[in-house]
């Protein structure tokens, strides 16, 4: 038994069908409860973990159809317009549901129909499943409760004698609108097919998919290969039909007992040839070799492409070489990526900016970018830059004279540093115009230690100026 | 005269499978031609296309006409804060690979490891001071060294690249005789450099052929028409010492990099500094790995040069009981 904290007092919010067998409710005191059956089971609800398990279950869902959406804390809407075929018609798909479901050890009821409204009503009513156009029959006995109603408007309805669905059906409409609201009548509508209601899937869905349902579960990686190469392939023909290739595509493992698990891979440019395809997954999977928990087993392979992008047909030239050489690189960095993750190589990109750190962006390598004619750095005749560049500057102790005066020797890590030679300063203003606050101008000196190490060190400030005293850092090492 | 001929050719294919077998391949034939032939471990001659030559006579000589263009090179840094000095010659060697070619790419691997604690490589500076522009960049920043060694080794393949560079820091057991051995390989058959940069290590026995220890030297000064600028940071020099080479030479060289010609050129030593040149023939052994902790206290006395303490008399000196 289940319980939930409610207008301040502990009610019970589920139960099994044992507690029902004692006469207990939802909804009932758990004072009460406890004071008909003292050695009940009492769990505090969790409403966290519900969701996460409803969540699951959606996921799970996905094998029947794309269009999956959550319906308040306890349903689940499947759109399968389109779908059932594939499971041998309706009434073998609600099976086949119904059977998985109760091996997995839930008890789950489910209902058909043309319309949201109607098959939420099915659902919880227990009807067959409603043919489109019948809606009007079927609702007729049912009580008001299988209209989505708001409790306000159904007690209301119920205290004018209106009980059943049916009689709110023939009663005329315009007095009911006036009296409870333009939402019953919607509601009734959305029932009878008569107003659109859209249900939105939790994911988008794939422009391109192909999936594989097993009658003897996999658990090998090389299976799950070997399954992939044959789902790529059969990819590639659809992707060469719309004239695009795969940008991301997802490979989803359903496991026997309901868990599901996704695994996604990027490229950086549109590809449909199998082969690549598949050494991208074998990279993932390595990587992910510990993460991936088999079970029982997978009993459906679903490989989706996410997004596409045109493909370009390129005429190569008869020896091959150039066209191949970016090809490679590009396949090489998707390898590295969906091994070691979207940040694992990247590629600097100037930027306009005469602040040392940023006038350098690195990019992750599939971030397409325009080519650029000549780099904005060379343009510019800068006095020299360092050759490493620390991520963050580290602040040393130095001795320099005041007010401007090069270094004569620093701290750093630890380590005292004697300045044998020194360049400088640079002088770098911070760049107001991007609106950033509390950066101060920086005086930039290349230094050259007694042992011929040399350094970019920068103080930040000036002395005598402001009340906080200047702060001295080291940015970059030279060759 | 003829049988003089066919002895003189019996020779040399003696000593070419001689070499072979030794694994030491850098024999020259002595030949009129200015074009330096050596003989690789295969007996294919290889000519000066396959060597990055640095252009400074002694320099090149030690290491039997270049660094090697298909192979596995290692590059030491003493300790971290070296990693200018030692990368930068590793990229020096890079633009040279790269100079006289059709626009290929750098690609350059470093731990995150190295990155956080040397500075992560700034296109800015690398094309003030090696021409190598941004878009020829490529960097890898993988967690571990495992995942460098294995992008390092995939890359190898790609014709787009000209050069790759490994940076590790430290001694890692990753980075033993056999995945050096494959890295080498690999290397050799794609024609492609792979400098392997290694930070405040000490030298242990790997694969590459070649293995050089850069340190950082005093830059020289910026030329002006009245002479050197005194108070200026012009060149870099680089002090390098080959510590594994196939022709089995040393010495200690000071290398300047000249960024605007993009070439090395002899240091000219002007400054002071005096070097202690290293036995040619490298007869002193390598100093045993590891740091010194410290001193026990008698090996303190004695190197003071005092009396050695009484434990330390020879026995026989010691007071002896009669009868």
């Amino acid at each position: 038994m289940v319980s939930r904290h409610e207008s301040n007092t502990q009610r019970i919010s589920a139960l099994d069908e044992r507690a029902e067998t004692l006469r207990l409710k939802r909804g009932m005191g758990l004072a009460d409860a406890r004071a008909i059956h003292p050695d009940v089971d009492v769990v505090e609800a969790d409403p966290n973990a519900d969701r996460r398990l409803l969540d699951a279950l959606a996921d799970w869902c996905d094998r029947y159809t794309p269009l999956v959406a959550i319906n308040g804390n306890d349903g689940l809407f499947l759109d399968i317009t389109g779908c059932a075929h594939l499971f041998g018609g309706e009434t073998k798909m609600i099976a086949d549901l119904r059977r998985r479901l109760a091996e997995q050890g839930f008890d789950a009821r489910a209902g058909l129909a043309a319309t949201p409204g109607m098959a939420w009503a099915a659902a919880r009513f227990g009807l067959r499943p409603v043919a489109a156009g019948a809606e009007a029959e079927a609702l007729a006995g049912l009580p008001l409760a299988a209209l989505r109603l708001e409790p306000a408007t159904r007690m209301g309805l119920e205290s004018v004698g209106l009980r059943t669905a049916g009689a709110i059906i023939d009663a005329p409409r315009a007095p009911l609108a006036r009296r409870f609201g333009s939402g019953l009548i919607l509601k009734l509508d959305q029932a009878l097919g008569m107003a659109e209601e859209t249900i939105s899937p939790r994911l988008p869905v794939a422009p391109l998919s192909a999936e594989r349902h097993l009658a003897e579960p996999v658990f090998l990686t090389e299976d799950i290969e070997r399954l992939l190469a044959m789902l790529a392939s059969s990819l590639k023909q659809d992707l060469e039909r719309r004239g695009e290739g795969a940008r991301r595509l997802q490979l989803a493992l359903f496991r026997v007992d309901g868990a599901v698990t996704r695994i996604g891979i990027g490229t950086s440019r549109p590809m449909r040839e199998p082969k690549p395809l598949c050494r991208l997954f074998h990279e993932k999977l390595a990587a992910m070799e510990d993460n991936i928990d088999a079970g029982f087993g997978f009993d459906l392979v679903r490989l989706a492409v996410l997004a596409t992008a045109r493909f370009e047909e390129e005429q190569g030239d008869l020896s091959g070489a150039d066209a191949d050489a970016d090809e490679d690189i590009a396949l090489f960095a998707d390898r590295v990526r969906a091994r070691l993750g979207n940040t694992a190589i990247l590629q600097p990109e100037p930027v306009q900016s005469h602040v040392p750190e940023r006038a350098v962006a690195l990019r992750s390598f599939a971030d397409a970018r325009p080519a650029s004619a000549g780099s904005a750095l060379s343009e510019l005749t800068l006095p020299e830059r360092p050759i490493r560049l620390f991520g963050r500057p580290q602040p040393i102790e130095v001795t320099a004279e005041i007010p401007e005066g090069p270094p004569a020797r620093f701290r750093w890590r630890r380590a005292l540093y004697n300045v044998a030679g020194a360049e400088g300063p640079e002088r770098i203003a911070p760049e107001w115009w991007l609106g950033e606050e509390g950066e101060r101008t920086r005086d930039y000196y290349r230094v050259e230690d007694t042992e011929g190490r040399r350094y970019w060190l920068y103080r930040e400030g000036f002395y005598g100026v402001a009340e906080e005293p200047p702060r001295w850092f080291v940015q970059g090492i030279f060759a | 005269m003829a049988q003089q001929a066919v002895a003189q050719e019996r020779l040399c294919a003696l000593r070419q499978d001689i070499a072979r077998i030794e694994g030491r391949p850098a024999e020259r034939l002595e030949q009129a031609d200015a074009d330096v032939t050596v003989l690789r471990r295969s007996g294919m001659a290889t000519r000066s296309e396959d060597l990055i030559v640095t252009g400074v006579e002694a320099f090149d000589g030690v290491l039997g006409g270049g660094v090697p263009k298909g192979a596995l090179s290692e590059i030491h840094g003493k300790q971290t804060r070296d990693a200018g000095a030692a990368a930068g010659f590793a990229l020096a060697l890079c633009a040279l690979a790269m100079k006289r070619e059709a626009p290929r790419s750098l690609l350059w691997v470093g731990t995150a490891e190295i990155f956080h604690e040397a500075g992560l490589p700034y296109a800015g500076g690398l094309e003030q001071a090696f021409g190598l522009s941004p878009d020829r960049l490529l960097f890898a920043a993988p967690p571990k060294p495992a995942d460098a060694l294995w992008i390092a080794e995939d890359a190898t393949r790609l014709g787009a690249l000209a050069a790759i560079i490994v940076e590790l820091r430290g001694n890692s057991d990753r980075l033993d005789l056999t995945a050096t051995r494959r890295l080498h390989h690999r290397a050799a058959v794609a024609g492609r450099p792979i400098f392997l940069l290694r930070q405040a290590a000490f030298c242990e026995p790997t694969a590459a052929p070649l293995r050089l220890v850069v340190s950082p030297a005093p830059a020289t000064k910026r030329e002006t028409l009245d002479g050197p600028l005194e108070g200026t940071i012009g060149n870099p020099v680089f002090s390098v010492s080959p510590d594994k080479n196939r022709t089995a030479r040393q010495g200690q060289f000071l290398l300047e990099w000249n960024r605007h010609d993009i070439a090395f050129q002899q240091h000219q030593t002007a400054h002071p500094r005096r070097l202690v040149s290293l036995s040619r023939n490298g007869a002193d052994l390598a100093p045993a790995p590891g740091a010194v902790v410290a001193l026990d206290k008698a090996a303190q006395y004695a190197a003071a040069g005092g009396e050695p303490a009484r434990k330390q008399h020879a026995a026989h000196l010691g007071a002896r009981r009669t009868g």
